[in-house]
């Protein structure tokens, strides 16, 4: 079930995420950090740390190395 | 591969779509603007909602460039090891205090926005709306597909422009390949973006040149202070022949003046004087 995350993920890298640069402030950047996640815990889980992970990743916080734990 | 995205998005998105619609609606005949001007306006609207956090993000972007020669220097040491160079430089940014520029949210923000008005110009396309659908005089119908009228491709080359213009001022990373990738990014998505309505073109478009401007103006006022730092560290990693070069004493100014970032340029003096 969580290759359906993953396959999003890909097709956001492949469309939106190309048309719009950025590079995240965090490693992993935040799609990766939403592969891992939903490689680790699952659909519903992994996108949820991956929804969290996205609202942190915001100009007033510090970014850094982050992983999946 | 957009559509089928498009396609996917396109339920959660229809509130949304609506507001925009009625934003657009506002701006056409309230304010009495036509509807690619109303679509100009509606940029400038989202981009100033979003002001406090671009700014932020150019600040500590000058931030990152000051620090730009030790991070290249880290670079140099963990070539090899893509995923070891990343984290080293995580732990130079957190033991200086750095905040990286981008990050995702802001970006992430713009998004719905530009895929309502993508539903939405579609939208405009099978039922015209009443009123002037032209721009400039050169764009017949913002909700025709770009290239099916000569300045359609006016409008792309604009953007191309600009947007390379606005990967200088917004991309954060200080990794030169990256860099250019990013650079020839657009040519690649030009041919995407060619089928889209001129109207959603029209909205990048204006959207990269407010970030150019802003970058400008932040640039403009906030002086860079760190001269002396980013000339101490560029001496050490030059090669002692360069650096016995008139080039140190007139570095000062040179860093002071262009409004465009610091570090690519210098780069591409220091080659140019080498080459001497």
């Amino acid at each position: 079930m969580y290759r359906v995350g993953v396959a999003a993920v890909w097709l956001y890298r492949v469309t939106l995420g190309a048309l719009f640069p950025t590079t995240c402030k965090y490693e992993p950047s935040c799609s990766q950090y939403a592969i891992d996640a939903l490689r680790t815990r699952g659909l519903l889980r992994g996108a949820a740390l991956a929804g969290w992970r996205l609202l942190r990743c915001n100009p007033w916080s510090r970014g850094g190395f982050d992983p999946v734990r | 591969m957009t559509h089928l995205l498009a396609l996917v998005l396109a339920s959660p998105l229809t509130p949304l779509e609506h507001a925009l619609r009625h934003v657009l609606d506002w701006l056409h005949t309230t304010l009495g603007l036509s509807w690619a001007w109303s679509i100009v306006a509606l940029t400038v609207i989202v981009r100033m909602i979003l002001v406090p956090l671009t700014v932020r993000q150019i600040h500590s972007m000058q931030n990152l460039q000051r620090f730009a020669p030790q991070m290249k220097e880290i670079q140099k040491k963990y070539k090899a090891d893509k995923q070891r160079q990343n984290e080293e430089l995580m732990k130079f940014y957190r033991e200086n205090n750095i905040n990286p520029a981008a990050s995702c949210l802001p970006m992430l923000l713009q998004f719905p926005v530009f895929i309502a008005l993508y539903y939405t110009l579609r939208g405009f396309s099978s039922h015209p709306p009443a009123g002037d659908l032209s721009w400039l005089h050169f764009v017949p119908s913002i909700a025709d597909a770009t290239t099916s009228f000569w300045g359609g491709y006016v409008l792309l080359v604009v953007y191309v422009g600009s947007q390379m213009a606005s990967t200088l001022y917004m991309s954060a990373t200080v990794d030169k390949l990256q860099r250019r990738l990013f650079m020839l990014m657009p040519l690649i998505f030009v041919f995407v973006i060619a089928h889209f309505p001129a109207g959603l073109v029209l909205y990048w478009m204006t959207t990269n040149l407010w970030t150019v401007g802003q970058g400008l103006i932040t640039r403009r006022l906030i002086p860079k202070t760190a001269a002396p730092l980013g000339q101490q560290k560029r001496s050490s990693r030059t090669p002692p022949k360069e650096q016995a070069e008139p080039e140190a004493p007139a570095q000062p100014p040179r860093q002071e003046k262009p409004a465009a970032p610091a570090p690519p340029r210098k780069v591409r003096r220091k080659k140019r004087a080498g080459r001497r």
